[in-house]
């Protein structure tokens, strides 16, 4: 959690997730760099800023694959949750590569004219009405702005500025921004390649970015038809029993909001499931000393009131409930967040003292 | 839903004992996986070929000719060790620049150019020193050059700036390259079309427009891309000369 805007919070876990990205990256581009040169046989070597711009480019291609396979892989299975917790960085990592690899470009092909590099990047081919020799540098261009915009508001204040909804919708350019790099090589490299060892690992990335996106997409429906409610005045949650001591059952109600109804203690509570910092899925976490605990971030909230604990002041909306029987009862209308409900008995799950 | 005997990581908190073994597995298996990766895509690269600037031969001077075919080229008449006289050289300057100031008012006359050459195969150019050094004219009458006509040709292949594609670039052709060379045919680099089958014994051909003129902007659109042309061929001292018909252009894939 945050108590003031400094650039990173550390802490061991970031460290080493930073030193293995680094070290993953490092690797990439010190094998590529010095260790393929010596394994090509050719009778003279490619020029060594092209070498270099390949290098940056096909790096930052397979560092943004792992970054969106590493969301639908969390969302089919929550071990590879650690892995969300630091993307950011890796994403922020990845557009220096990016910045490289289009700064090796510009300063070889596009300089050494009469012309500014930067304008005849525009202007140097203009054949957009025909697909093979399409100007596929736009598509880079495209997504190298969007990953630079979404470098520089990755930290949270951003997120706080713009609220997590508008901040997420951005962050969503994502994908646009990686269909834009598959274009780009596309148009590109690909076409002019003989050997077809980068093809495939292209094809290969790029389509298990698509595959793990569809699973997560076939999982979540499948989640939500099981949770979904109808639009009544108390839904129904779940009987008691079904519930477990510590975590929560989640509704999803008729206007699309995510409820986490909470046993805590032998009482039940209800908040939004929508942290509020990044929309994590807060009942997807667990009541860890009395706060219910957002698996993505470790971002923290009462219960009964759906306040961070001071001196944090992040909250989320709590909503009533109300019991029949051992079934449990939800009004599907919010309360402001922050708002304190008093938690009510579950019936037969009363805590042991 | 979480489940109270799965493992949940919270990231200030210790790793919790069951996950860090996965977590270990997944270090482990993504740093060696961008070695991999940076070891199959660097492996990968397709050979550029033997075009490239042969600073080796050092500085090289020629004695010749100055045609504009409007691109600039030297008939050699006194050469050296080399560049034999009865060669032609295409002219270029520095970067993607053409030597057109300098060339246009010697055109016709006898010049000294110096240099250093660019070389793929049978294909070269000098890219000249700058200033009076590179180009100057030099003593002595010019004799009469002759330029043999070839007839209508229907070829296929590509075409490239001739810079590039003779070393100042490695690699200088393909589609990824359309853009540098466009920008350097836009600086007056001479154009040359890479026939797929030699055209009396030359794979090379310096490229113009149909009457002699720059290579017409439609071509533009075509540059780097396989295609089919024709084109009237001239044979200037042992460089022939595509006079293309613009009209004729056709993607062949």
């Amino acid at each position: 959690m945050s108590v003031k805007y400094i650039p990173v919070q550390w802490n061991n876990n970031k460290y080493i997730y930073d030193a293995v990205m680094l070290l993953g990256v490092g690797l990439f581009l010190y094998v590529f760099l010095y260790a393929a040169p010596g394994l090509l046989s050719h009778e003279r070597p490619i020029n060594p800023q092209v070498h270099n711009a390949r290098a940056f480019g096909a790096c930052a291609f397979v560092m943004l694959s792992v970054i969106l396979c590493i969301g639908p892989l969390a969302r089919l299975d929550p071990r590879f949750l650690p892995l969300l917790y630091n993307r950011r960085h890796f994403g922020v990592m990845t557009v220096f590569v990016a910045i490289t690899h289009a700064g090796y470009i510009i300063d070889w092909y596009f300089a050494f004219s009469s012309s500014n590099k930067y304008e005849a990047l525009l202007f140097a081919n203009t054949s957009y009405g025909q697909l093979a020799g399409f100007p596929f540098e736009i598509f880079g261009i495209f997504a190298l702005f969007t990953l630079i915009v979404l470098a520089a508001t990755s930290h949270d204040f951003w997120m706080k500025f713009l609220s997590p909804p508008v901040w997420k919708r951005i962050h969503y350019l994502i994908y646009p921004a990686y269909l834009s790099v598959v274009a780009h090589v596309s148009f590109g490299i690909l076409q002019d390649q003989q050997n077809h060892t980068f093809t495939v690992i292209f094809i290969g990335g790029a389509a298990a970015v698509g595959v793990l996106h569809l699973m997560a997409a076939l999982h979540e429906r499948r989640v939500d038809q099981a949770i979904k409610a109808d639009a009544v005045d108390w839904v129904p949650v779940c009987d008691v029993a079904q519930m477990r001591e510590g975590f929560a059952r989640i509704k999803l109600l008729a206007n699309g909001e995510r409820v986490a109804v909470y046993l805590n203690e032998g009482k039940l509570s209800a908040i939004s499931n929508a942290c509020a910092h990044q929309n994590g899925p807060l009942g997807e976490g667990r009541i860890i000393n009395c706060l219910v605990t957002c698996p993505w971030h470790g971002f923290q909230y009462d219960v009964t009131s759906g306040r961070s604990p001071a001196p944090f002041t992040e909250m989320v909306p709590t909503y009533n409930l109300k019991t029949d029987g051992a079934m449990v009862l939800l009004d599907p209308r919010a309360n402001p967040p922050g708002t304190f409900v008093e938690p009510v008995p579950a019936p037969g799950r009363e805590a042991k003292l | 839903m979480s489940d109270d005997n799965k493992p949940f990581f919270v990231g200030y908190l210790p790793v919790p004992q069951a996950l860090r073994g996965l977590l270990l597995a997944i270090c482990v298996l993504l740093v060696s996986g961008f070695a991999g990766f940076g070891l199959a895509l660097g492996v990968a690269q397709d050979d550029p070929g033997e075009g490239a600037f042969r600073f080796d031969y050092g500085r090289q001077t020629v004695t010749g000719v100055i045609e504009l075919t409007p691109y600039p080229l030297l008939r050699v008449t006194q050469g050296n060790e080399r560049i034999k006289p009865g060669h032609t050289l295409m002219l270029a300057g520095g970067g993607k620049n053409n030597v057109d100031s300098r060339a246009i008012p010697l055109e016709g006359q006898l010049a000294q150019a110096s240099g250093v050459i660019l070389e793929r195969g049978d294909l070269d150019m000098m890219q000249l020193r700058g200033g009076r050094g590179g180009l100057d004219a030099a003593e002595g009458a010019a004799p009469q050059m002759e330029v043999d006509q070839l007839g209508r040709w229907k070829l296929a292949g590509e075409i490239c700036d001739g810079k590039c594609l003779a070393g100042a670039m490695r690699p200088g052709r393909g589609l990824a390259h359309k853009a540098c060379a466009n920008l350097c045919l836009l600086g007056g680099v001479p154009p040359v079309f890479v026939s797929t089958r030699p055209v009396e014994g030359s794979q090379f051909l310096l490229i113009t427009g149909p009457d002699g003129e720059r290579l017409p902007e439609k071509a533009y659109d075509y540059v780097a891309q396989f295609i089919s042309l024709e084109g009237d061929v001239e044979r200037r001292g042992d460089l022939l000369v595509l006079r293309m018909d613009p009209d004729t252009l056709e993607v062949l894939k």
